[in-house]
């Protein structure tokens, strides 16, 4: 039954569920905008006033005062780097292991189970491991770290995209005269670029959000936003119209960046090759 | 146009991982296919291909045929350069090719599932080789257009193959290959994706392709129907193991082996298990209590082969099997197929199956549309086309 068939009152009740389950979610995030619209005094008013006047002051000063713009450029340099090699050396290791003619089923789960492990139980040896290489207070160590753990995800990803490349198109480019990268460039790619545009965003949104890995790596010159909201709740209490100021910028390239992958995954695989 | 030389070739697929190690991982999945087939299977692997030695003419049209696993696709894969050979030695045109990768064996492959490339038009489909050569624009482009004209679909050649039917993804298929202007065409099973009557419509298509472009080719099929009518010479093939090479005619009428007797020809031949009997030095074989005399040319070939009185497998071709009113043997209609021009009769003769092929000028009026079943009818044995094989399944003649 289509949704227009349905008699009018339960229509209303549908969507009114839907609009309170929406609220449910939004809610939180409707508040902090709101805190991160106002001033500071009338944030910390209880109860809340609503005649308030909107102002940009928060987000002026989080984005002057606070070198809220540097900690920005931190975590887009190391989330864009860790995205790009785990999606440049994953599309790869994937694509050889896709292509094998078992099934490797001993390789595929040792990847998954590099999963397995808590990030957390990392934080001291990788910690220890970047202070003896020298790396530490630098973006690599952070770029370092979120390979370790971004790149088996993505090369699991990516074997269900390749999986669905059909290995005769492979074998076709071969006789038609392609060398193995030509293969890959020429008709691979062009297949899983959906997939791989999916991937990369996944792998993009886990590097800017991560927090622990941030916390004991960088310093005061490589601060990511993560660390950077947190260090708002100080120990003369939580700046609450800033943290939400800065949240709200933290947010805003992943709302950007999930209305990508909505497109990408719905373009999806479904091509006529094969049948 | 070139010559194929298969030495001796044989190919063992290693054992799968999990296989090896009877595995923790290991998936149930895995080990059913080799149950299947009568592969030999050894310490390496299983041997998918064994002692296949075959000379490939110039020009001349090799069909492989034989029931599914039995190795054409592997040995098809092989001189595609797709899978490694394991032993043995292919030339393409007098070279040694073992270890040349596909590129460099200048054939073109049309695969059973098209294997277009989704994300390019059919115009670029068929093009991309030829780019890849590096072949200046205007020469491509009049290749591409000139082999959409022998195939008809120059109507298509801006769509995505996943706008086309079947038949005209083959076509694209076919003429991807034949831009390339290969030395070898290799085709896998091309046909088998499409319904019967644009099988029929691309088999007579293929049959005039071969007339324009003139070059070896290497098809691949389990359907007889296909092999007898396109190929040059037929390779028929069981369990790995070649089982007869010879032209349509021979094997049709001089079959190897009773497989090959059983394989080649539709409704099937005949078998009746019985004796090749001597008296008085005249050889015969009795059936249904009726005797077989051999004619002049069989008893000569047993004198020569001094062949000795044996249990046999004797086979006769349904056509062979015709009705009459008095004498042969008496049979009773099982089934009555109505073909058209003939019509198949499925009799049980003393509680065996015995198939006869009536063709429609035979009938009469009283049976213009068939037998009906349980209607007793009187079998007469053509016994100048008899077919004996002993023991080992070998023809004896
Ligand atoms: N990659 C592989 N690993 C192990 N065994 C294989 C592999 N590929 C094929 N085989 C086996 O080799 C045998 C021959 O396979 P092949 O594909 O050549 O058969 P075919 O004659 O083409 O059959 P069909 O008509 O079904 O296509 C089969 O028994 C198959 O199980
Ligand atoms: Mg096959």
């Amino acid at each position: 039954m289509r949704l227009g068939q349905r008699p009018a009152y339960q229509t209303f009740l549908l969507y009114l569920a839907l609009v309170l389950v929406t609220l449910f979610f939004l809610l939180p995030l409707l508040w902090i905008l709101r805190t991160s619209l106002i001033t500071k005094a009338q944030a910390y008013q209880i109860p809340p006033n609503f005649h308030v006047q909107l102002t940009l002051e928060n987000y002026i000063e989080v984005l002057t005062t606070n070198k809220f713009a540097r900690y920005y450029l931190n975590s887009a340099i190391v989330s864009l780097s860790a995205t790009v090699l785990s999606v440049v050396f994953g599309a790869m290791s994937s694509y050889w292991l896709s292509r094998q003619p078992g099934n490797m089923t001993g390789a595929k789960l040792a990847i998954l189970a590099t999963q397995m492990i808590p990030p957390i139980v990392l934080v001291i040896p990788i910690n220890t491991l970047i202070r003896s290489v020298g790396l530490n207070d630098s973006w690599m160590a952070l770029v370092l770290a979120y390979l370790t753990f971004n790149l088996p995800y993505v090369i699991w990803m990516l074997l269900g995209f390749y999986d669905n490349v059909p290995r005769e198109l492979d074998e076709a480019s071969a006789i038609d005269g392609c060398s193995t990268m030509q293969t890959f460039f020429k008709v691979v790619f062009p297949l899983i670029a959906p997939g791989m545009m999916a991937t990369a965003v996944y792998s993009f949104l886990v590097s800017w959000n991560e927090f622990v890995f941030a916390l004991v790596l960088s310093g005061n010159a490589t601060r990511t936003i993560p660390v950077a909201i947190a260090a708002l709740e100080t120990q003369h209490g939580v700046k609450i119209a800033e943290l939400c100021a800065s949240t709200m910028l933290a947010i805003l390239p992943i709302v950007i960046l999930s209305s990508f992958i909505k497109k990408y995954l719905v373009n999806g695989l479904t091509f006529g090759s094969i049948k | 146009m070139a010559t194929v030389q298969l030495k001796n070739i044989k190919k063992i697929y290693p054992h799968s991982e999990s296989k090896q190690k009877k595995g923790l991982f290991g998936k149930k999945k895995d080990e059913e296919p080799e149950k299947k087939h009568n592969l030999q299977i050894t310490a390496e692997g299983t041997v998918a291909v064994q002692q296949f030695s075959l000379d490939i003419a110039d020009k001349e049209f090799i069909v492989l045929v034989g029931p599914s696993g039995c190795g054409k696709s592997t040995t098809l894969r092989m001189i595609a350069g797709l899978d490694t050979i394991t032993e043995g030695e292919l030339y393409i045109d007098g070279r040694l090719v073992n270890d040349v990768p596909p590129k460099g064996r200048d054939i073109a492959m049309v695969f059973q599932n098209y294997a277009l490339y989704p994300h390019m038009s059919v115009y670029d489909n068929m093009a991309f080789a030829l780019k890849l050569r590096k072949m200046p624009k205007a020469e491509i482009d009049r290749k591409v257009r000139e082999a959409a004209e022998i195939l008809d679909i120059t109507e298509y050649l801006d769509r995505k193959p996943k706008a086309l039917s079947g038949g005209q993804r083959q076509r694209v298929a076919i003429g991807r290959a034949i831009v390339r202007e290969p030395q070898v065409f290799l085709m896998d099973e091309p046909l088998s994706n499409l319904d019967a009557k644009l099988r029929n419509q691309m088999r007579s298509e293929i049959l005039k392709l071969r007339q324009r472009i003139d070059t070896t080719f290497i098809y691949v099929t389990h359907d007889q129907t296909e092999a007898m009518t396109l190929g040059d010479r037929i390779v028929i093939m069981r369990d790995g193991f070649i089982q007869q090479i010879g032209t349509p005619h021979e094997v049709y009428n001089h079959p190897h082996n009773l497989f090959v007797a059983g394989f080649i020809g539709t409704p099937q031949m005949n078998f009746f298990q019985t004796r090749l009997e001597c008296e008085n030095g005249e050889f015969y074989v009795p059936l249904y209590g009726t005797r077989f005399e051999l004619n002049e040319k069989q008893k000569q070939m047993i004198k020569e082969r001094g062949i000795e009185p044996q249990e046999i497998t004797l086979g006769i071709r349904p056509e062979h099997v015709s009705l009459c009113k008095e004498g042969g043997v008496e049979a009773e209609v099982d089934v009555s197929e109505m073909m058209g021009s003939s019509v198949h009769l499925h009799c049980s003769v003393q509680g065996e199956e015995v198939v006869v092929i009536v063709s429609g000028l035979e009938l009469g009026e009283e049976h213009a549309s068939g037998f009906s079943h349980g209607e007793k009818v009187r079998l007469h044995f053509d016994s100048n086309v008899l077919h004996l094989f002993g023991a080992d399944e070998v023809n004896l003649l």
